[in-house]
């Protein structure tokens, strides 16, 4: 038995096809341009990589994973907050008020940007201390 | 028909184009901040991964040349327009990260960490 195809009288409307395609395209460059931007500006100095070079009355801080310290004291994180305030209240100069940070190797970065908030926000100008690479010879 | 065709194109090459720049390949999970702010301009953008490996621009680069193409890229940008966006892998440790900070401090440029907002404390029952 022979089937008989309908014959449509109407074809498929594609006028609008260009806009549709408009449409999705402007949609997936706006989706896609959508990336995370805010932060925290921070004003850093050249490092010292020379301990001579530092000023005396600056304040050194130390962080390894776990611990911070104050000019060698160990504080606790919670402790550290305020301890910084006092010490950056007393100082008069913005020069008085660098913060020298040292931190070891290990230590990740969402522990250092907590600390270095804290510090800023007492009013302190961080500066990072890194370790020279020297290479020795052995003969 | 035939506008509508070359708006077509012309979209497609645009998206090719922004996609040579486009940074969304690269993995990682930003730190959390408070206080955050929108960056005032946008010159260059740092990413370290969660592999801990350096990309300008979305491109593989060596720290040791990271001040050099820096320093090419801010070229002669008057301050408070040397806004370099730092975007860092929350894990990755001070090894990896504080040379690309000293890099961009050596070139002139303005940091901005790109972090994402703490969560609110709960509050105290």
């Amino acid at each position: 038995m022979k089937l008989r195809r309908p014959k449509y009288l109407v074809e498929m409307p594609t006028s609008a096809m260009n806009d549709i395609a408009f449409i999705l395209i402007v949609f997936f460059l706006v989706c896609a341009s959508v990336e995370p931007e805010d932060g925290r500006s921070q004003v850093i100095p050249r490092s010292e990589k020379n301990e001579e070079q530092q000023a005396s009355q600056t304040t050194e801080v130390g962080l390894t994973p776990a611990t911070v310290t104050i000019d060698g004291t160990p504080y606790r994180l919670n402790e550290f907050q305020s301890r910084i305030r006092q010490i950056l209240a007393q100082k008069k100069t913005e020069a008085e008020r660098v913060v020298v940070l040292k931190s070891q190797a290990d230590v990740p970065y969402e522990h250092w940007i907590g600390m270095t908030g804290i510090i800023e926000r007492a009013g302190g100008v961080v500066t990072l201390l890194l370790e020279e690479e020297q290479t020795v010879n052995i003969n | 028909m035939a506008m509508g065709d070359i708006a077509f194109l012309l979209l497609i090459f645009i998206v090719l184009l922004a996609r040579a720049r486009d940074e969304s390949h690269l993995v990682w999970q930003p730190a959390t901040g408070t206080e955050l702010v929108k960056p005032t301009n946008r010159n260059a953008s740092v990413v370290i991964d969660k592999q801990n490996v350096t990309y300008l621009n979305g491109r593989p680069v060596q720290v040791q040349n990271l001040a050099a193409e820096l320093d090419s890229l801010l070229g002669d940008l008057p301050a408070g327009g040397r806004t370099v966006l730092f975007k860092v892998h929350k894990n990755v440790i001070a090894e990896f990260f504080e040379p690309a900070i000293e890099a961009v401090s050596g070139a002139g440029g303005e940091l901005h960490h790109v972090l994402e907002p703490a969560p609110n404390p709960s509050p105290v029952p």
